[in-house]
C-alpha cells in the first residue's frame, strides 16, 4: 500500500500543546457554577461491620450541605465493570456504593458534599462510625483455608469461581514428552500510575436525569453501569465525553466510589458536586491482580512441545469485579494460545481476600502468564540446549494458519518469525554469552521474550462489548468533524482516528478534527481497553468516512458532470481520473450541498438541484470481521551490579508485527511506555501494605517506585514489521497491551543470562538478588 | 491526615517578627525554608499537630562567600545555588559535596535549601551526610543572639534537632583543609527519584608521605536516626597506607556504628550490607581523586 496520504505519517497531535499545558480539556479541570465539593471517609479496618454512623456534628459544620451514609444510597448490588452489560451472566455482583460491611482497608464508609474541599474534609473527622472489627485475611492460600473468615456470605472458603479448560489428553502427552519442566512464578500487585486522577463532576436536575464528567476510558460503560447502580433507566444518564483524558492504562474501565456518590450527593443538594481523589485513593482505586502460576511443559528430543499444564490462582480481593474475566484472558490469551500443544488443561481459582479492589491493566492477566511461560521456556532451552529463537519458532503459529482462539478466522497478516529474526540480528542474539559466565562486579546479560498471540480487540469475546460508532460531518470550508466515543487515554487515539478518516476521505490530516459529544447524541463504543482502537474503532472510522466520501462523490458528480465511479479525492481537491484538469475542491462541493437553492458566485446566479442538498456526512456503528493477532518478540541487554544487586537495563530491541504503523512517533511512544511499565514491573513496582490493618503502604510516589527517565536505556530500538492485515483498516492491527507484556520476562531471562541465577517471583529487586547471590 | 490544625501561615519580613510567631505557637510552629519536604511529612500524618507555618524566604541568608579560608553557606542557598560553585568543581576536599548535590531532581535542587535540610534532621537525606564528612559547622541566630555549634551537635533524634524554639540556622561552614584532601558521596537509590536507601560519605586527608592523616566517615539512609559517623572504620584507615584491603577494612567496621533499620524499602541486613559497599566506593572515589 504505496500511496498512502496520511497514515503511516508522524503527524502531530493536535492536542499536543493543550495537553502539555494541562488543558481545559481535561476532567480534573471542569468546573461548573454553584458547585460543590465531595471527600469520602474510609475505613480505617480491613473487615469491619458498621454498627452506627453519627452525622450530626458534621451536619453542624458550617458550609456542609449533605451527608451520605450506607443507608442514604440505593442498596443495589453491582460489579463496577464497564465493559460488560451490567445484568451480564458473566459476572459477579457483589458490590454496593456504600455498604454496612467493609471488606478492605480504605472503603468508603460515607461521603459529605461542601462549599469547599477543606470544609469536606473537616467535616469527615466530625462523622462518628462504630465498627465491629471483624477477622481480615490477606493471603490468598489462606483465604481458602477451613476456618478462615468469610468474606462474602455463603461463598464456601471464598472462592468466587473455578474456571478450567483443556483439549487432547494432557495425561497422555506428558507421557510422550522425554522432558517434562515444572515450576511456580509468582508476580506482585502494582499499580498503573496514571497521571491524571479520578476526578468527576455530577450535576443531577429535578427530574433526577444526571449528567456526569468524569476521567474514565469508557463514556457508555460509565453511563450503563452508573444507571444500574442508581437504579436509574440508562436514558436517565449523560455521561459528557471529555476531549482528552491523563491515563488510564486499564484503571479507568469500572465505575468508581466517586461517580455514584456525586451524583447521590448532587440530587441531594440540587447543585454539581465534584469529586476527585487524592493519590492515596487512586492507588487503593484498583490495580493488576497478584497471581500464582504453577506451569508445567513437555517437550520432545527435537523441541516439540507435546503437552501444556497450568493453574492459577488469582487474588481477585474484597469483591470479584474483573477477578473472574481477568483469569479467563489470562489463561487463554495469556497461558495457552501461543505456543502449540496437542494436550492442554488449565485450572484457575479466584478467591477473595480483604485486599484493596484488583482491576484492569494493561496486558489485563498476560503479564503475569508471559513472564511464567517466557521464563518457563528458557529454562527449557537452557536445559536441553536449544536456541531460544529457533525453539518459539518451531512451536509457533505462521501466517495463514487457523487462528488458536478462533480455528474460523485465519492469521492473515502474521510475522511472529520476522520479529523474532529481525529483532535477534538487531540485538546480536548470536554473540550472546553461556549464562553466568560473566565476569567482574558487574555483570552484562542479554535476553528475550516473545508473545505470539494478543488481542486486537474483544470479538468473539462472549460477554465482552465489541462495537464502534462515527460521525464524520463536512464543514463547507472542506473541512471534517469526526465524533465518536472512543476515549482517548493519552496513547494519540484522536489522532489515529483522525489520520484514518483524513485518509479515507482524501484530506489532509490538518483537515480533519476531533469533535467530542456525549451518549446522547454519539453513536455507542465500546471503551479503550484491549489493544482495540486503531484496529476496531479505526475500522468504524474508515466505514463513515467511506460513507461521507461516497456521499460526497455524488455531488460532485452532479456539479462536475462526471460519473461518481470517476472521481478521486486528494489533499481536498476532487479530479476525475485520466483528467486532472478537471478538478473541484471538497469545500466547493460542500458549499454546494450546504447553499440554499441559487449560488451566486462570479458568472451569477446559478441553480442547484434538489438531489444536491443536504449535510454530506457519513455514518457508521459496526464490529471488524475478526480479532487479529499481532505478533511481538524484546531482547534486552542488562547490567546486574553483583555488590549491590541492582540492575540496570542498558539496550532494547522491540519488535512487533502490528499490520501497518498509522503514525510512527506514537507507535515509538507505546513501546516506550510499555517498556518503562515493564522495568517497574520486573524490578521495582510493588504495592506494599501493612500485615497487620491492611493499610495501603506505597500510597504516594515516595514509596511506590516505579521507573524514571533515569532509569530507561538510553537505547530503545522499535522494529515495526507491517504484515498488512486483511481484516485492518488500512492494513492495521494492535500495538499497546503487548508493549508491556513481554518486558517483565526479557529481564528475568537477562538477568539469568548475566548471573546464572533464575527467579521466579517479581519484582526482582536488588535485595532478592543479593541473596540469590548468597550475600546476604 | 493532614495539617488539620493549622491556623497560621506567617511571612515574616525581619527576623524578630519569626519569634513572635513561634512565640505564640511555640512547639507547634514549624519554620519553613525550601518547602520541599512539607508535603511528604504531612501525607503521612506527621504534621498533625503544627498549627502555624513560618516561611522564612523573604529573610534572606542565601548565598555563598568563597573565601581562602573555606566556604561560608547561607543557610537559604538553594541546591541550585550551590551547584554553580566554581569551586565544586576544582577543590577535591569539596568532592562529596558536589557529588550529593547530584543526586536531587531538579524540582529538589530548585527549591531545597543547604539550612532546611539540615534542620529537618531526615536521616534518608544527602547533603547532610556529605556536610557531616566535611567537618561542617553552623551559625544561628535566635532574636539577635548568635551561637555557634558542629553539625553533629544538631542532630538530637529522629526528625528533631537541638535549635530552640525559633533559632534558626544562618550559615553552613566550612574550612578548607591545609594538605592533600578529598572526599566523595555515594548514594544507594531505588530511582532517581528516592530518598536514600544507604548513603556514604568519605573524607581523607594524606600526609607527606602519603599515611592517612585524618578520616570522616558518615553515613545516612535508615542506618540510625541522623547521620551517624563511624569512628570505628576511620580508626582502620588513621596512620595507614591506604591499600584497597585497608579500604575493604574500613568498610567492614561501619557495621560496629550503625543501627541499619527494616521498613518496606529494604531489610537492616539489605543496609548493613550495603553500608559496606557504599563506604568501600566512596572510600575509593575519594582516593581517587588524590592520585
Amino acid at each position: 500500500m504505496t500511496n498512502l496520504n496520511v497514515v503511516g505519517k508522524s503527524v502531530l497531535r493536535q492536542d499536543a500543546y493543550e495537553k502539555v499545558v494541562g488543558g481545559k480539556g481535561f476532567p480534573v479541570n471542569i468546573s461548573l457554577p454553584g458547585m460543590l465539593h465531595g471527600k469520602m471517609l474510609r475505613s480505617p479496618y480491613p473487615h469491619a461491620r458498621i454498627l452506627s454512623i453519627d452525622t450530626s456534628r458534621a451536619e453542624k459544620l458550617p458550609g456542609v450541605k449533605a451527608v451520605m451514609t450506607p443507608k442514604d444510597v440505593p442498596q443495589i448490588i453491582f460489579n463496577p465493570i464497564f465493559f460488560m452489560p451490567a445484568d451480564s451472566m458473566a459476572i459477579h455482583r457483589d458490590m454496593l456504593i456504600l455498604s454496612d460491611t467493609v471488606r478492605f482497608a480504605g472503603q468508603p464508609v460515607a461521603a459529605v458534599a461542601a462549599t469547599t474541599v477543606a470544609i469536606a474534609e473537616q467535616a469527615l473527622s466530625l462523622i462518628d462510625v462504630e465498627y465491629e472489627e471483624l477477622p481480615a485475611v490477606f493471603d490468598p492460600e489462606d483465604a481458602m483455608k477451613e476456618g478462615a473468615p468469610e468474606i462474602h456470605a455463603g461463598v464456601k472458603n471464598n472462592i468466587r469461581a473455578t474456571p478450567s479448560f483443556g483439549a487432547g489428553d494432557v495425561e497422555q502427552g506428558f507421557k510422550e514428552a522425554d522432558y517434562v519442566f515444572e515450576g511456580t512464578y509468582e508476580t506482585q500487585r502494582v499499580h498503573t500510575c496514571y497521571m491524571e486522577p479520578r476526578v468527576c463532576v455530577s450535576d443531577t436536575d429535578s427530574s433526577g436525569h444526571v449528567t456526569i464528567y468524569s476521567s474514565i476510558a469508557h463514556l457508555f460503560g460509565l453511563r450503563e453501569r452508573l444507571a444500574y447502580a442508581l437504579g436509574l433507566p440508562v436514558s436517565k444518564v449523560t455521561a459528557i465525553q471529555a476531549p482528552y483524558t491523563g491515563g488510564s492504562f486499564g484503571s479507568k474501565l469500572d465505575l468508581a466510589y466517586i461517580e455514584a456518590l456525586s451524583a447521590l450527593l448532587s440530587a441531594k443538594t440540587k447543585k454539581p458536586v465534584r469529586l476527585e481523589h487524592t493519590r492515596y485513593e487512586d492507588f487503593i482505586c484498583n490495580a493488576r491482580h497478584p497471581m500464582k502460576v504453577y506451569l508445567k511443559t513437555g517437550v520432545k528430543k527435537d523441541g516439540t512441545i507435546t503437552a501444556r499444564y497450568a493453574s492459577t490462582l488469582c487474588d481477585t480481593s474484597a469483591y470479584s469485579a474483573h477477578g473472574p474475566e481477568v483469569i479467563m484472558v489470562h489463561a487463554y490469551f495469556g497461558l495457552m494460545l501461543g505456543y502449540r500443544a496437542p494436550h492442554t488443561k488449565w485450572e484457575g481459582t479466584v478467591v477473595y481476600t480483604n485486599n484493596m479492589p484488583g482491576g484492569a491493566f494493561r496486558g489485563y492477566g498476560a503479564p503475569q502468564a508471559a513472564f511464567a511461560v517466557e521464563s518457563q521456556i528458557d529454562e527449557i532451552c537452557e536445559k536441553l540446549g536449544f536456541d531460544p529463537i529457533e525453539f518459539r519458532l518451531k512451536n509457533t503459529p505462521r501466517q495463514g494458519d487457523p487462528h488458536p482462539f478462533n480455528p474460523e478466522w485465519k492469521l492473515g497478516g502474521y510475522a511472529l518469525d520476522q520479529c523474532l529474526t529481525k529483532g535477534a540480528e538487531r540485538m546480536g542474539w548470536s554473540n550472546r554469552a553461556k549464562a553466568g559466565s560473566a565476569s567482574g562486579t558487574k555483570k552484562r546479560g542479554i535476553g528475550m521474550a516473545a508473545h505470539p498471540i494478543w488481542v486486537s480487540g474483544c470479538v468473539g469475546f462472549p460477554d465482552i462489548y465489541e462495537h464502534s460508532g462515527a460521525i464524520i460531518r463536512l464543514n463547507v470550508d472542506g473541512t471534517a468533524y469526526l465524533s465518536s466515543a472512543t476515549m482517548d487515554i493519552g496513547s494519540g487515539q484522536n489522532t489515529t482516528l483522525c489520520q484514518i478518516a483524513a485518509e479515507e476521505l482524501g484530506l489532509k490530516f490538518e483537515s480533519v478534527r476531533m469533535a467530542p459529544g456525549n451518549t446522547d447524541n454519539l453513536p455507542f463504543d465500546a471503551p479503550t481497553h484491549a489493544s482495540r482502537v486503531t484496529y476496531s474503532s479505526g475500522n468504524a472510522v474508515k466505514v463513515a468516512a467511506a460513507d461521507a466520501k461516497k456521499n460526497l462523490l455524488e455531488v460532485a458528480a452532479i456539479v462536475m458532470e462526471a460519473n461518481a465511479a470517476d472521481l478521486e479525492v486528494r489533499d481536498g481537491m476532487i479530479t476525475v481520473k485520466g483528467a486532472p484538469a478537471k478538478a473541484m475542491s471538497v469545500a466547493d462541493v460542500v458549499k454546494r450541498a450546504e447553499s440554499p437553492f441559487m449560488v451566486v458566485g462570479a458568472q451569477g446566479p446559478t441553480p442547484t438541484t434538489l438531489k444536491e442538498k443536504g449535510t454530506i456526512m457519513g455514518i457508521s456503528s459496526v464490529a471488524p470481521p475478526a480479532n487479529a493477532s499481532p505478533a511481538v518478540a524484546e531482547f534486552v541487554e542488562v547490567e546486574v551490579d553483583t555488590e549491590t544487586g541492582q540492575v540496570k537495563v542498558l539496550r532494547a530491541v522491540y519488535a512487533h508485527d502490528l499490520g501497518r504503523v498509522v503514525n510512527p512517533a506514537a507507535a515509538q511512544g507505546q513501546v516506550e511506555g510499555g517498556l518503562q511499565q515493564g522495568i517497574g514491573y520486573a524490578l521495582m513496582e510493588q504495592m506494599l501494605f501493612d500485615p497487620e490493618t491492611g493499610a495501603c503502604l506505597t500510597s504516594d510516589f515516595l514509596d511506590y517506585k516505579m521507573p524514571t527517565a533515569v532509569e530507561m536505556p538510553s537505547k530503545i530500538e522499535c522494529i515495526f514489521i507491517e504484515s498488512n492485515e486483511p481484516t485492518g483498516p488500512y492494513g492495521a492491527k494492535s500495538l499497546s497491551e503487548a508493549c508491556l507484556i513481554v518486558p517483565a520476562p526479557a529481564i528475568a531471562n537477562a538477568i539469568y543470562n548475566a548471573i546464572g541465577v533464575r527467579f521466579h517471583s517479581l519484582p526482582i529487586t536488588p535485595e532478592k538478588i543479593l541473596a540469590a547471590l548468597g550475600k546476604l | 491526615m493532614a495539617l488539620v490544625k493549622l491556623k497560621e501561615f506567617c511571612i515574616p519580613d525581619k527576623p524578630e517578627q519569626v519569634d513572635a510567631c513561634v512565640a505564640k505557637y511555640g512547639e507547634n510552629a514549624l519554620i519553613l525554608a525550601g518547602g520541599s519536604f512539607i508535603h511528604g511529612l504531612e501525607a503521612r500524618g506527621l504534621l498533625s499537630e503544627v498549627e502555624a507555618l513560618v516561611d522564612i524566604r523573604k529573610l534572606g541568608f542565601a548565598g555563598v562567600t568563597a573565601a581562602a579560608g573555606g566556604l561560608h553557606i547561607g543557610a537559604m542557598t538553594t541546591f541550585a545555588q550551590l551547584e554553580q560553585l566554581p569551586e565544586l568543581g576544582s577543590a577535591p576536599w569539596l568532592g562529596a559535596l558536589k557529588d550529593a548535590l547530584t543526586y536531587p531532581p531538579m524540582q529538589i535542587k530548585n527549591a531545597a535549601t543547604v539550612g532546611g535540610c539540615l534542620a529537618a534532621a531526615c536521616p534518608f537525606f544527602d547533603i547532610p551526610t556529605a556536610l557531616l564528612a566535611l567537618d561542617c559547622k553552623l551559625s544561628t541566630n535566635k532574636a539577635g543572639a548568635k551561637r555557634e555549634m558542629n553539625l553533629a551537635d544538631l542532630f538530637s533524634g529522629l526528625f528533631e534537632n537541638s535549635l530552640e524554639p525559633g533559632e534558626l540556622i544562618i550559615e553552613a561552614k566550612l574550612a578548607k583543609p591545609a594538605g592533600r584532601a578529598a572526599s566523595a558521596f555515594i548514594k544507594l537509590e531505588g530511582t532517581a527519584n528516592d530518598l536514600a536507601i544507604v548513603n556514604a560519605a568519605a573524607y581523607i586527608a594524606l600526609d607527606g608521605s602519603g599515611q592517612c592523616q585524618e578520616a570522616r566517615i558518615t553515613l545516612g539512609g535508615g542506618v540510625g536516626d541522623n547521620v551517624v559517623r563511624s569512628s570505628s572504620a576511620e580508626q582502620v584507615l588513621l596512620g595507614q597506607k591506604l591499600t584497597e584491603e585497608l579500604l575493604q577494612r574500613a568498610a567492614d567496621a561501619v557495621g560496629q556504628d550503625i543501627q541499619p533499620m527494616a521498613d518496606h524499602r529494604a531489610s537492616a541486613a539489605y543496609r548493613l550490607a550495603m553500608a559496606k559497599v557504599f563506604t568501600k566506593r566512596a572510600l575509593s572515589l575519594a582516593l581517587s581523586r588524590l592520585n
